[in-house]
């Protein structure tokens, strides 16, 4: 079952959504997520937060997702900010150098700050 | 291929991508028990996934009705995956690796698997079926340091 390997939640602070991420982001558990940021933007919300904290585990297809929208989001004057990662799942986006596109915080009120003083990259 | 769970170093599965957390689940014990520690058990957990998922996907089309199997063994110091399937054959040592300052000017999507495999193991070996043998074998190996 998707749901226990990935919980997602989300929730509004003004223009930010923020998603929370609890357990496995792999091949099977990425669709869920692109769901996900597919029903914020299809909102028209361009400002998004992703909470890490409980994640325990990414493979590519999860870089994937992020991949997917950062694009469509930009382009529409918003970002996605990444926060609060364990260090195994910040290994994998290091690995490939993905901090080169992403705003990466060790804390998810810098991420917030960033979003609503429209720091973007 | 059959699935025969009972030989202890092997994990044999259906071709879905719901079994990938039971194959990660697999290997991690097996790189635990050959003394690896955490950084290096993720990376070769790491790298298997990023295999089966090529295979359930690209290679399988998701066909679930197919089976793949990891197959763990050791030489001296040397942890090898194996890992077997009848899909028509791919050798990832073919592919060419991206370049990821282009990949995120592009903002592409995907092809970051193989990249990943062979960033984080230390050789990678691949043997397509023949008439001899039915079966492909992609080999991950992880020295012990």
């Amino acid at each position: 079952m998707i749901d226990e390997k990935l919980k997602i939640q989300t929730k509004k602070n003004d223009d930010i959504h923020c998603v929370y991420l609890n357990g496995y982001l792999d091949a099977h558990t990425a669709p869920k997520l692109e769901d996900t940021f597919q029903q914020i933007i299809n909102g028209g919300d361009y400002k998004i937060l992703v909470n890490f904290s409980e994640l325990d585990y990414i493979s590519s297809a999860g870089l994937g997702v992020f991949m997917a929208f950062i694009e469509d989001v930009r382009n529409n004057g918003g970002d996605i900010k990444l926060a609060s990662m364990k260090d195994k799942v910040f290994s994998v986006f290091d690995l490939l150098g993905f901090p080169m596109l992403f705003d990466i915080d060790a804390d998810e009120l810098d991420a917030i700050s960033k979003l609503a003083n429209n720091q973007f990259r | 291929m059959k699935p025969d769970n009972s030989i202890e170093n092997t994990i044999c599965t259906a071709v879905d991508s719901d079994e990938l957390s039971r194959i990660r689940d697999f290997v991690k014990l097996k790189a635990e028990d050959f003394g690896f520690g955490d950084g290096d058990c993720n990376k070769i957990v790491l790298a298997v996934d990023e295999a089966c998922s090529n295979l359930i996907e690209h290679a399988y089309k998701k066909d679930s009705t197919k089976l793949l199997c990891v197959e763990i063994d050791s030489f001296d110091k040397e942890f090898i995956v194996k890992i077997l399937d009848n899909a028509i054959p791919f050798d990832p040592s073919n592919v060419e690796l991206p370049d990821m300052e282009k990949y995120f000017k592009v903002l592409k999507r995907g092809g970051l698997g193989i990249k990943i495999m062979r960033l984080v193991m230390d050789e990678i070996l691949y043997y397509p079926s023949n008439e001899h043998n039915p079966v492909n074998t992609l080999i991950l190996k992880k020295h012990l340091n």
